[in-house]
């Protein structure tokens, strides 16, 4: 099983609130197979955004488990939690989220620096993976003075610097005008079948979606529906 | 180490505000070393001259009586023990002096000149005449340069000692001593053996005054004395105990003023992370989904209020050293008895105090990155990365 399976949700509720509680996740159960490329669509407020934050552990779940390569992530020590963020796992956001102090390329090499690697050897490393996302040109640049899409490419670079084996994206083209919006997507496709990496995006654009592996729909904390999608 | 490198890009980017809060504790710093340095000063000042024109220690009679007897044999003995350099006997006496209609108490030592000036060097003080013209055992006398004025005399004048017990004696003055202290209204000094005559109490005295190569060796050598030969052996340290004690006490008063100084530019720091924090938050959570540790994110904010603080210490240093330099060689007319005699404020540059002032600076500030740093490490990273 675990072989297949990557992640092994299991009867997953996360309940917000101590005095009205909002059930955000209700039950849910949900595996996801290496090198899978999954869209969860949803209406706003259904729970998207906290069953990512579950995965990339920077939330606990109320009940539930959830297994990323075997191990019980909802069992781990703060500071394993941090560990297995670095090296298993890369976030992209809404809004690119980059250092504004450092410039493209240092900010490529921060999840490297953060693991203990060597400087020079980081920087090798994310050159390597700036040139993958075509800003081979722009390294030196801040965030200010790139374009949205641009800086989304920047913090896809970050997302993918420590070879993790899922990543997790909340709306990563939520920003940019569709133009843009296709470019990162046909990148995110291309780096996922080149590395064979999981990545797990939540999307409006069913149009979007549809491109992906696997379709989960959440409604109200719970899946509605979960249509593989033909290629 | 991450953790610098973000630190001081966070710095950087926020110039003008880093600029005031290193200035703030630069002059904190500087401020206190100035402080210091005075404080240094006087004290140095204070405990110089208090060696130096005094007995370092005053051997006494044993208690309950009123003279040292046969005193040459104890003299010998002191001068024979280790750290030992001069003794010099005294017979001591209060005296009321007359001159013409003006009288004056004095406290009046007889000496022998020569000792005298091995002890305590009383010729330096000299103002008029010679401190060795009382080797001769006539009737005379020098006192000093306030009770001369009292008394309305000059050199060569004769004053009458009335002496309790013995009855009036006259003395020519042959000497004006001025120490810019109350010795100058206080005391004066006959010939040793004039005044044992004179009393009629044969060849004793009242005490004896010694000094030692190592000032700071006298307390030792009084309790040996003392436990040794009987006699009431004080030493300087000892005699001066309040005043020393004083010192000690004001110095513990002086740090309370120093740590309100330095929380003031704490509260700069500690300002300027506040903000730095508020502004970072998004980043924050960012570099927690990074894989960054709470303790790497308290040390990144740390390392800034460390930055901080030491680049004002350094800066403070160099301005406190500076600015204590001019102090000390501005000239300020004060009258030279007010002050020991000094024309100059006495400033003495310590590098312990500079130690302590950045020490001290260094670790205010530090505590004031505290709050800001853990209210860092302790976001949730959700809240943080969706704040923005
Ligand atoms: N920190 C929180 N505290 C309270 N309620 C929350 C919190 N985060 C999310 N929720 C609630 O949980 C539900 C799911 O939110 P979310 O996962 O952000 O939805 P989506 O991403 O699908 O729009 C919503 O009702 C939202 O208001
Ligand atoms: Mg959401």
């Amino acid at each position: 099983m675990s072989e297949k399976y990557i992640i092994q949700i299991k009867n997953l509720t996360k309940i917000f609130g101590d005095g009205v509680e909002i059930k955000a996740l209700d039950g849910v159960d949900l595996n996801i197979e290496r090198g899978e490329f999954l869209a969860i669509i949803g209406p706003s407020g259904s729970g998207k955004s906290t069953l990512l934050n579950q995965i990339g552990i920077l939330d606990t779940p109320t009940s539930g488990t959830i297994l990323l390569d075997g191990v019980d992530v909802t069992e781990m020590s703060d500071k394993k939690r941090s560990i297995t963020r670095n090296k298993q796992l890369g976030f992209i956001f809404q809004y690119h989220h980059l250092l504004p102090d450092f410039n493209a390329l240092e900010n490529v090499m921060m999840p490297l620096l953060i693991s203990g690697i060597k400087s020079s050897q980081a920087r090798k490393t994310a050159k390597e993976v700036l040139a993958e996302v075509g800003l081979a040109d722009r390294m030196d640049h801040r965030p200010n003075q790139l374009s949205g899409g641009q800086n989304q490419r920047v913090a896809i670079a970050r997302a993918l610097v420590n070879k993790p084996s899922v990543v997790i994206g909340d709306e990563p083209t939520g920003n940019l005008d569709s133009k843009a919006s296709d470019n990162i997507y046909e990148l995110l496709r291309k780096l996922n079948q080149e590395h064979n990496q999981t990545f797990i995006l939540v999307t409006h654009d069913v149009r979007m979606a549809e491109k992906t592996d696997r379709i989960i729909r959440l409604v109200d904390g719970r899946i509605a529906g979960n249509s593989k999608n033909s290629t | 180490m991450f953790e610098l490198d973000v630190a001081t890009r966070h710095i950087k980017s926020r110039r003008r505000q880093t600029l005031f809060s290193i200035i703030a504790v630069a002059l904190a710093v500087g401020i206190i070393i100035i402080f210091m340095s005075m404080m240094s000063g006087y004290t140095s000042i204070l405990i110089d001259s208090t060696i130096e024109n005094n007995p370092h220690i005053t051997v006494m009679p044993k208690d309950g009586e009123d003279y040292i007897h046969l005193y040459h044999g104890l003299e010998n003995h002191i001068y024979d023990l280790e750290g030992v350099e001069a003794v010099s006997s005294y017979f001591q006496s209060e005296a009321a002096l007359q001159y013409q209609h003006n009288a004056e108490g004095v406290l009046l030592y007889g000496i022998n000149p020569e000792d005298e000036n091995r002890v305590v060097n009383r010729e330096k003080d000299m103002f008029a005449g010679e401190f060795a013209s009382l080797a001769n055992p006539g009737s005379r006398i020098i006192l000093g340069y306030k009770m001369a004025k009292n008394l309305d005399v000059e050199m060569g004048d004769t004053v009458t000692a009335q002496i309790p017990g013995a009855g009036p004696a006259d003395f020519t003055i042959t000497g004006i001593f001025r120490t810019g202290t109350p010795v100058d209204e206080i005391m004066a000094f006959v010939n040793l053996e004039r005044l044992q005559d004179f009393y009629g109490s044969g060849d004793v005295i009242t005490g004896m005054g010694v000094k030692m190569s190592d000032a700071y060796a006298a307390e030792d050598l009084a309790n040996e004395i003392d436990r040794e030969t009987g006699y009431d052996a004080v030493s300087w340290i000892e005699q001066n105990a309040e005043i020393l004690t004083l010192l000690e006490t004001s110095e513990g008063m002086v740090y309370f003023f120093y740590i309100i100084i330095f929380s003031i530019s704490g509260f700069g720091i500690a300002n300027i992370l506040i903000m730095i924090v508020m502004e970072k938050v998004g980043e924050i959570g960012m570099l927690m989904a990074m894989g960054t540790s709470r303790r790497s994110i308290m040390l990144i904010f740390l390392l800034e209020a460390g930055i901080l603080g030491m680049t004002g210490v350094i800066i403070g240093c160099i301005l406190g050293y500076g600015a204590s330099l001019a102090i000390a060689s501005i000239t300020i007319p004060v009258p030279p008895e007010m002050y020991f005699g000094m024309d100059h404020l006495p400033v003495e540059i310590e590098l312990k105090n500079f130690i302590t002032a950045g020490i001290f600076a260094l670790v205010i500030n530090i505590i004031a990155g505290v709050f800001p740093a853990r209210r860092a490490s302790k976001m949730d990273p959700v809240e943080a990365i969706y704040s923005v």
